[in-house]
């Protein structure tokens, strides 16, 4: 009994009774007034001077967030850091990313409201408030409502209160102490509270290592690694060495892949460029050499390309005056063979493909010192 | 005084822009026809929702909705008299349609005889049924006959089929046949939308003012909240539907129904698209959506005075790019605005002459005048 | 019957917990195990099945091209929209502040809280390999992917997640108080539990202030939310070019289809809760008459859908869709068409007639029908549209398996399973909002309930305007 003092509660039967005694206390200056009630009465916030919850703002902000998050995240995503094509939409396609946009801020919303006037403005859980143990707590659930004045100091007269209450019409007053405050841990709890902590460490680590090694080695989920194929290769009996087609006649040239028998660049130097060099020859070499000579040697030949500096390599400035005078066979050469760091390019590109380049590269060389006589 | 005079200086210029652009004059006439026929029909919606449900917080507010219901006669005698445009507005009427084979089974409904029937009845029944909801509520009040309480009781379910069923017609007809080809079956639900917030806004207006001249005694904030909270839960309906329309026609993308958006996204219309959202949803929305001003005369007022706004743009968005109008707002649509607006204006004035305020006859007055929020 | 009184329990607080109160706190009867033993078999038997399909995969079911959806997105839809009533009860009636909801809220919400789980089982087992279901969410991973928002199958999943977490917090708020009281009259680990459960709950004037405004905000969020869930399952359909699927009045139609056959289920359990639990004198006839008239209402707008979608597919002239439309009324599966429009439109008219609506055998034979109805609607429209589309030489006809039906049983046996145990653990009616609406249960005085006026308070104030409790010169005297 000797624990201080949370409250003085006086007990009312009914809502009228509770509003008559709450203005009659509100503003006397007597302590923090609160009342108990088994559910919402109305009117009760304005006896006690309650100010009004701020809970829709709150929420007005927390949706408004919600809306821009939704429809920054869903943009980042499907535009920006994975953009891809689908159904011929646009990327950044507003129109179907209203839908989450709506249900993010409707999430968002409600959390907050739920949170927001829980743990932040009622600040619940209290499962140890000095009312949980008030012996006319079961009746303030039930059907009975309680104005309680709280302590707010030594010098509270608890007595004085009770006095005040009864005055103001309670059935009956009870004054409300602190729970007794628990006893300090001992060793063997701390202990055996860390025990507990490391046992359930080992075992989220090991559980993670089953869900990750494991798991996924099991039936069903090892379906995926083991499906039989339809019409898998069988051996065949109409050609020798069970073979599925007839062996390649000795000598063969495959269309378009006529055999390359250079094996230096000087020897290379004797072709010509089969091409013509019109317009058309000209795009093409452009459109080509821009996929796949311009990450390195970059879009003017000059060596700047994007990836030169996450390679560390250096490719050649090919408008210098040595690679103007190389002929023309010594460049398809090294589209071939390769030259240096560059790999060969020979299975990226036709033979066309690589002439055409080369009338290209020639274009972007006369263009690096053009003189006026170049122009049409 | 002042409205008759505006009323003849809006005829006279809707009689010159029907002699300089017919086409301009029917479409102008077809949207201030559907204006008025939406106010109407959305007060008489109102007031037969109350009968069904037994709401009482809008009882005081009946004889007003009642009166604004009146509203329909003008509206169903302009849409009959715009059938005479039936040959300007509509390319199924002329010769020549329809290009496309695949169309040809259209004929069945889109023709001239059975779509001035159906406008006909879709008039005869308005026009009924505002005489039985409207005219049994005046005689309820001379009588007090409680029988006749519960027969106004036991129409509106039917009201709210015809009104249902009217609604589609004429979306499907009025607005929807301007392009014959196209198709959308939830533009009845879109225009039901448009009516009721045209309805429940003309009844805060009226009721607004009504209040300001010093009748309509014992009409609170409580009332008026409640119809607000109304305005402001179909403003989102509205949006709702025409953004669902708008977004799964944008997703299919077909021809059949795309060409519709086009004409009215694409070009001038675009920006007039825009700032229809911006008037009929965004403005509305955040007005209302605080609980304050859903009560509040003044507010309301200025929010209804738009959505009434906001309703004329969206009926001219869905008229005009039909017709390959622009989007403008020049003297032939002031005056076809000047004429429709002092003639309701006029009509709802006369109407308010008539009975009491208040729908004194009925038994549930009381707890209406009582309701509390 | 009569079909007057609203309520007709006991008139005070203390009378009501003693009545709803008691239930959890007793041990349940015979039948009511009987029944949980039943459902639970069922539940067990839908578990089994989906085991069985787990480990064996997808082609367990009858789905195959071309009919690629086929029971687990009806019954996904289905339960969805049993779900839809619980909300439409708790928030749209609070809305419109119809009084009725108060006794039949709490059991609705729980109702859709199961739906909902049910209902999420659905597209996680038709995933085939439902341990990767993360996979779904938007996560920073490994291979650098993200989700594909442009899908309608992606909304759902933001949807039905969003729809349930809402759920369940509006749920959880309404029952934090009746916990309380749950709590005060018990004793031992009980009390420990409900305690835990009610977060300390005191039942302070301050917190009521907060508690009320959370309450009605959720409902006003929850009400945008009822309408967007059923909208964005409809857009599955609705934004393909199947025909029977593009059709834009899918998004209403498929709310009211929704709203629909919640109200019939909630008429259901209703029902049972009422004979079962004696509860008759809360959940009166008069609250089964108001939501057999929502019913009807449903229905006819259910009528209004067909019409217009029948009218628009001719309307359309477009070969295809005349074509579906077609199969849906003869044809292989026509007959199902027949008994979506039966169920769904002729059968509850019979409720135009008070004596219909009040009558116990002719409500359950009315709800029973529109759940059937409902479930063969949405059989109408996943198989019968994906069955014959555009091109003929894929067109397929589809056949269940026992593993379809075993599922589809299964789904309804852990529904009720899980309303049995809330029916026995959890008060079935929200006591706490009955209190407040009992008569004398508020002030006769003080300012009247809800919002003030903004200022200048009502000029014209009338002489029966009760005084404020607390006049401007006390607070700042």
């Amino acid at each position: 009994m000797g624990e201080r003092v949370f409250a003085v509660l006086g007990v009312f039967a009914g809502p009228d009774a509770l509003l008559d005694a709450a203005s009659k206390l509100e503003g006397r200056g007597v302590g923090k007034l609160e009342a108990y009630t088994p559910y919402p009465v109305h009117g009760l916030g304005e006896a006690l001077a309650l100010r009004r919850s701020p809970l829709a703002g709150m929420v007005m902000v927390m949706g408004t967030l919600g809306t821009a998050a939704a429809f920054l995240f869903q943009w980042w995503m499907n535009a920006y850091d994975y953009p891809i094509v689908v159904g011929g939409k646009p990327l950044a396609s507003w129109q179907a990313f209203v839908p989450i946009m709506f249900e993010v801020t409707v999430l968002f919303s409600a959390f907050t409201a739920w949170l927001g006037a829980v743990f932040l403005l009622c600040r619940l859980p209290g499962l140890w408030h000095p009312m949980l143990s008030s012996s006319s707590m079961p009746k303030l659930t039930r059907d009975r409502f309680a104005l309680s004045i709280e302590s707010q100091g030594r010098d509270f007269d608890a007595e004085a209160t009770r006095e005040a209450l009864r005055d103001a019409g309670a059935l009956e007053t009870e004054v409300v102490r602190f729970p007794p405050a628990p006893k300090p841990a001992s060793l063997t709890l701390l202990l055996g509270l860390a025990g507990a902590g490391a046992l359930a460490c080992v075992v989220a680590g090991l559980a993670t290592y089953w869900t990750i090694k494991v798991f996924p080695t099991l039936p069903p989920m090892s379906r995926m690694l083991q499906q039989p194929r339809l019409g898998a290769q069988r051996s065949s009996s109409v050609f020798a060495g069970s073979a599925g087609f007839a062996p390649v006649a000795e000598g063969t040239v495959a269309r378009g892949r006529l055999p390359y028998p250079f094996k230096t660049p000087e020897e290379a130097a004797v072709l010509g460029n089969p091409l013509p060099r019109t317009k058309a020859v000209l795009a093409e070499g452009k459109r080509r050499f821009d996929t796949v000579c311009r990450v390195c040697h970059g879009p003017l030949a000059d060596g700047k390309g994007t990836l030169t500096k996450a390679y560390g390599a250096s490719p050649a400035d090919l408008r210098t005056r040595r690679y103007q005078a190389f002929p023309d066979g010594s460049v398809y050469h090294a589209i071939m063979s390769g030259k240096n760091a560059m790999p060969s390019f020979a299975k990226a590109l036709t033979e066309d493909e690589r002439w055409s380049i080369i009338h290209y590269l020639r274009a972007l060389q006369r263009a690096a010192d053009a003189k006026d006589s170049d122009l049409p | 005084m002042t409205l008759r005079v505006l009323a003849i200086v809006g005829a006279l210029g809707c009689a010159d822009s029907l002699i300089i652009d017919p086409a301009r004059f029917w479409a102008n006439w077809l949207v201030w026809t559907l204006m008025l026929v939406s106010a109407g029909l959305g007060s008489l919606f109102l007031v037969s929702l109350e009968h069904l449900t037994g709401a009482r917080w809008s009882i005081p507010l009946r004889r007003t909705a009642e009166r604004v219901a009146s509203l329909l006669i003008p509206g169903s005698l302009a849409m009959l008299a715009a059938l005479i445009g039936i040959p300007v507005l509509f390319p199924w009427a002329q010769p020549g349609w329809p290009e496309d084979p695949l169309q040809a089974g259209k004929t069945a409904w889109l023709n001239v005889p059975f779509f001035t029937a159906r406008a006909a009845a879709c008039a005869a029944l308005w026009i009924g049924s505002w005489k039985v909801l409207a005219g049994g509520s005046l005689e309820l009040d001379r009588t007090r006959d409680p029988r006749l309480h519960l027969r106004l009781q036991r129409f509106s379910p039917f009201f709210i089929a015809v009104f249902a069923l009217t609604v589609t017609v004429t979306a499907f007809d009025w607005v929807s046949s301007l392009s014959p080809e196209w198709y959308s079956d939830v533009l009845g639900v879109y225009l039901f939308a448009g009516v009721f917030l045209s309805g429940l806004s003309a009844v805060s207006l009226a009721a607004v003012s009504l209040k300001k001249e010093g009748r309509l005694q014992g009409v609170r904030f409580d009332h008026l909240y409640n119809l607000g909270g109304f305005l402001f839960a179909f403003v989102v309906f509205w949006s709702y539907i025409a953004f669902a329309q708008y977004m799964l026609m944008w997703y299919a993308h077909m021809p059949e129904e795309i060409f519709w958006y086009k004409d009215r996204v694409e070009g001038a219309w675009g920006a007039a698209t825009l700032g229809l959202a911006l008037v009929h949803f965004v403005i509305p929305f955040f007005a209302l959506v605080t609980r304050g001003s859903k009560g509040d005369p003044r507010r309301l007022a200025w929010v209804s005075g738009l959505v009434l706004v906001s309703h004329y743009a969206d009926l001219c968005w869905l008229v005009f790019p039909s017709l390959g109008l622009a989007p403008r707002f020049s003297w032939p649509e002031a005056a076809a605005g000047l004429l429709f607006v002092s003639v309701g204006l006029l009509w709802v004035r006369r109407a308010t002459a008539q009975g009491d305020d208040l729908p004194v006859g009925d038994p549930a007055l009381e707890e209406g005048l009582a309701f509390r929020l | 019957m009569a079909a007057e009184t609203l309520f007709a329990g006991p008139s005070t607080a203390a009378g009501l917990d003693d009545q709803v109160l008691a239930v959890p706190e007793s041990r349940p009867p015979l039948p009511w195990w009987l029944a949980f033993a039943c459902a639970a078999s069922l539940a067990g038997l839908g578990l089994a099945c989906m085991a069985y399909t787990v480990y064996t995969g997808i082609g367990a079911w009858g789905n195959n091209r071309p009919v690629v959806w086929a029971f687990d997105i009806i019954n996904f839809v289905f339960w969805i929209g049993i779900g839809h009533a619980g909300t439409l009860i708790s928030a749209i009636l609070l809305m419109f502040r119809a009084r009725w909801r108060n006794a039949i809220s709490r059991f609705a919400e729980a109702m859709t809280i199961f739906a909902v789980m049910v209902a999420g089982m659905f597209p996680l087992i038709h995933l085939g390999r439902p341990w990767v279901n993360f996979w779904l969410f938007p996560y920073p991973n490994q291979r650098g992917l993200w989700p594909n928002f442009r899908s309608p199958l992606m909304w759902d999943v933001f949807a039905v997640s969003t729809y349930f977490s809402v759920s369940l917090l509006f749920w959880y708020l309404g029952l934090i108080p009746d916990i309380a009281s749950m709590r005060d009259r018990a004793r031992g680990w009980r009390r420990n539990l409900y305690t835990v459960l009610s977060l300390g709950w005191r039942g302070a004037a301050s917190h009521w202030l907060h508690y009320e405004k959370a309450y009605t905000l959720l409902a006003g969020l929850a009400t945008g939310l009822v309408l967007s869930v059923h909208s964005v399952v409809s857009f599955d359909f609705a934004v393909s070019l199947v025909p029977g699927w593009h059709m834009t009045i899918f998004p209403p139609y498929f709310v009211v289809g929704a709203i629909f056959s919640g109200f019939a289920m909630v008429v259901l359990g209703l029902v049972v809760v009422r004979s079962t639990m004696g509860m008759g004198n809360i959940v009166t006839d008069r609250h089964l008459d108001l939501a057999n008239k929502v019913v009807l209402g449903t229905s006819c707008l259910m009528g209004y859908s067909y019409l217009l979608e029948g009218f628009t597919a001719w309307y359309s002239m477009n070969p295809y869709i005349h074509h579906t439309f077609g199969n849906y009324v003869h044809g292989t599966y026509g007959w199902a068409g027949w008994v979506a429009v039966i169920c769904n439109v002729l059968v509850p008219q019979l409720y135009w007639s008070n004596r219909a609506r009040n009558s116990l055998p002719v409500m359950v034979g009315v709800s029973l029908s529109a759940l059937a109805g409902m479930w063969f609607e949405r059989f109408v429209i996943i198989v019968i549209s994906l069955h014959q589309d555009y091109l003929p030489s894929s067109w397929g006809l589809y056949k269940p398996t026992p593993v379809d039906f075993g599922i589809l049983l299964g789904s309804f046996g852990m529904f009720f399973s899980m309303v049995l145990l809330f029916a026995r653990v959890l008060p079935v009616v929200a006591t706490t909002e009955l209190k407040a609406s009992l008569p004398g249960s508020q002030p006769r005085r003080g300012p009247p309930y809800g919002l003030r006026p903004p200022p200048p308070a009502r000029p014209e104030s009338e002489p029966g305007q009760p005084r404020r409790a607390v006049r401007p010169e006390d607070r700042h005297g």
